[in-house]
């Protein structure tokens, strides 16, 4: 008999974690987002859609919505290319490559939530170090003159940085214009490491003949080896970067919460940060639920593409 | 190819690169720095690394009523005594580690049987439970933490150190990873520990574990470090009691508590709370990154 029913034992927690702690969850959001549903109301109604029709009419949730588009669309595209653009470097160096890739890896090891804290000291308007750097270019004449284009006989207080050494320098998180901004670089600072090693990972798996052969045929150019050769064969990985980055800065939250609270303007009203606020903060859980299943649209529709692209290329192979 | 070394794309590699290093180290620099240097020298940005450590006065000491000798302190031992004392910092990481390490056990307890059984037993619905596996790996945790929430606070498990564990005891990823790590490991290994009589429990734990040490290595790596650092689940289902408090949540509090520019405490904690992982990773760098990465779907 052996093991004919001792399987049981091995997959039933699993699987009734799964079922409970997973999957139940998600139709009990789905549910959810069609009440009025609150903690310590023993009752609540059924609303129809009304959850979701504010979510496509109030202008906060347009501001959610664009916060969180702009967030992805900021983060995506520069972690990914400093990612590759670091990897690139450092598998082509002769020595020292190790010592930047630690480097680069730290902030990713490092709690996001203490660094973030450290950053907004950083960018504090008045005693943060970020402004007094900035401010310091401005008393070097020939680094004003480069950083604001009066170099090449513009005016200089036409340019963003002249302007702010006769101004200031922005407020950073304490400016609607340059919150959001602030938060993705942040997000990129903490990112790329990631997409790094994820590249370096790709890198070594394109076969060295490729090369040869692309040189034999006459690639010559670092930029011939790269377009001919390098960029073809990460193929693969690019899909996995990107759509790891899009979902992973679709979730950011931590750092919203602890520097701007979604503020100011609602300018970084995230979408996790909103499905915080409103669900947990203010116990709407009707709406909350609501933001939670558009988020999940969101992460299945990334996922599937994903997949869509990984099998064009299996069966291409 | 040519094996000639082209010394000045060597020299632009290298200081692009070390640019972006600078870039990159600038907080950790600066953490460590506020946390060593007085309120004065963090306002005025003087001071280079360490500060000139000049003795200066604790002004809660003296409002303690303590006599003004034992006040004056330089501003290391200002800042870091300051960060013990005005937090229940030790209570924060002691939190953390307990969270930390009860995940981990718990995840392995669970999954490392399932991934047994997914690849190494045939049974009826196998391949409907690695289905499940496969699908459940799909739900972010953000999307579910609301639901969660609720269903804890329906059962008053709020503000409980299981609410910071529970929702966390299954890894789908960990059964995943386990099971292509088992997948790999020779079926005569297991006809052998039948034959010799082993039941199928003292199989999973006495011959599959110990193979499993470096997929479970990667796996412990992620999950401490994503628990450790986690602050959005403790910042949803702990509210209030500060003696369940993870050291992301109370390094939190401490920000809001704090009253005008104690800069240099808060960094103190800031430091203290960041440095474990970051010093682990410096011993065992690739290892850490080849777990990371390894584990990166998630």
């Amino acid at each position: 008999m052996g093991h004919s029913r001792v399987h049981l034992w091995f997959i039933g927690p699993a699987v009734i974690l799964m079922a409970g702690l997973l999957i139940f969850p998600v139709f009990v959001a789905a549910a959810l987002s069609f009440t009025d549903y609150n903690l310590g109301n023993p009752s609540f109604n059924w609303i129809g859609v009304e959850n979701y029709d504010r979510l496509v009419t109030r202008s906060t949730y347009k501001k959610m919505f664009t916060a969180s588009l702009t967030y992805v669309l900021l983060v995506v595209p520069i972690s990914v290319a400093l990612g590759l653009g670091a990897a690139l470097l450092i598998s082509s160096l002769r020595i020292g490559g190790e010592l930047y890739k630690a480097v680069f890896f730290l902030p990713v090891m490092a709690t996001l939530l203490a660094m973030a804290i450290v950053w907004e000291f950083a960018l504090h308007p008045i005693v943060g170090v970020v402004n007094d750097i900035l401010r310091t270019g401005c008393d070097v004449g020939w680094l004003h003159a480069l950083l604001s284009g009066s170099w090449l006989g513009g005016d200089p207080l036409q340019s963003w940085y002249g302007h702010a050494c006769a101004e200031d320098f922005p407020l950073w998180l304490g400016d609607k214009d340059y919150a959001l901004g602030t938060i993705a670089f942040i997000g990129i600072w903490q990112g790329f490491g990631f997409n790094m090693v994820l590249y370096l990972a790709g890198l070594t798996s394109v076969p060295r003949e490729l090369y040869q052969a692309a040189h034999m045929d006459g690639a010559d150019s670092a930029w011939e080896r790269f377009r001919l050769v390098t960029w073809p064969m990460l193929g693969p990985t690019n899909v996995f970067v990107v759509t790891i980055s899009s979902i992973r800065s679709f979730q950011v939250f931590d750092t919203v919460e602890a520097l701007t609270r979604g503020g100011p303007s609602k300018s970084t009203y995230v979408m996790v940060y909103a499905m915080f606020e409103k669900g947990v903060k203010q116990n709407l859980l009707g709406i909350g639920s609501a933001i939670t299943i558009v988020f999940l649209g969101f992460v299945l529709i990334l996922t599937l593409i994903q997949v869509y692209f990984v099998n064009r290329r299996v069966h291409y192979a | 190819m040519m094996a000639r070394t082209n010394w000045l794309g060597e020299f632009l590699k290298h200081s692009v690169l070390l640019a972006g290093a600078i870039v990159v180290l600038l907080p950790f620099y600066l953490m460590l720095s506020y946390s060593l240097k007085s309120p004065a020298e963090i306002e005025s940005n003087t001071g280079g690394f360490v500060g000139s450590q000049e003795i200066m006065t604790d002004r809660r000491c003296i409002k303690a009523g303590k006599p003004p000798e034992e006040c004056d302190m330089r501003p290391i031992v200002y800042n870091y005594t300051a960060a013990f004392s005005e937090a229940p910092l030790v209570r924060y990481m002691l939190n953390g580690v307990f969270v930390t390490v009860s995940i981990f056990v718990i995840q392995v307890l669970v999954a490392l049987p399932c991934a047994y059984a997914l690849s190494k037993l045939k049974f009826w619905g196998r391949d409907v439970v690695f289905g499940l596996v496969i699908f459940c790996l799909l739900i972010p945790v953000h999307a579910i933490a609301l639901p969660l929430y609720i269903m804890l606070a329906k059962v008053g498990l709020t503000n409980t150190y299981a609410a910071l564990i529970i929702p966390w005891t299954i890894s789908v990823f960990g059964i995943f990873l386990m099971r292509q790590f088992f997948m790999t490991v020779p079926d005569d290994l297991i006809d052998a520990a039948r034959m010799d009589g082993m039941s199928e429990f003292a199989i999973v734990w006495r011959v599959m574990l110990p193979t499993a040490i470096p997929a479970l290595l990667a796996f412990g790596i992620f999950s401490v470090v994503a628990h450790w650092n986690d602050y959005y689940w403790p910042r949803v289902v702990i509210t209030g009691n500060r003696d369940l408090m993870t050291p992301p949540l109370g390094l939190r509090m401490f920000k809001s508590d704090l009253d005008g520019n104690e800069y240099g405490p808060m960094m103190a904690a800031t430091t203290v709370i960041v440095l474990p992982l970051v010093i682990i990773f410096l011993l065992a760098q690739r290892r850490f990154i080849e777990g990371i990465t390894m584990t990166g779907m998630k």
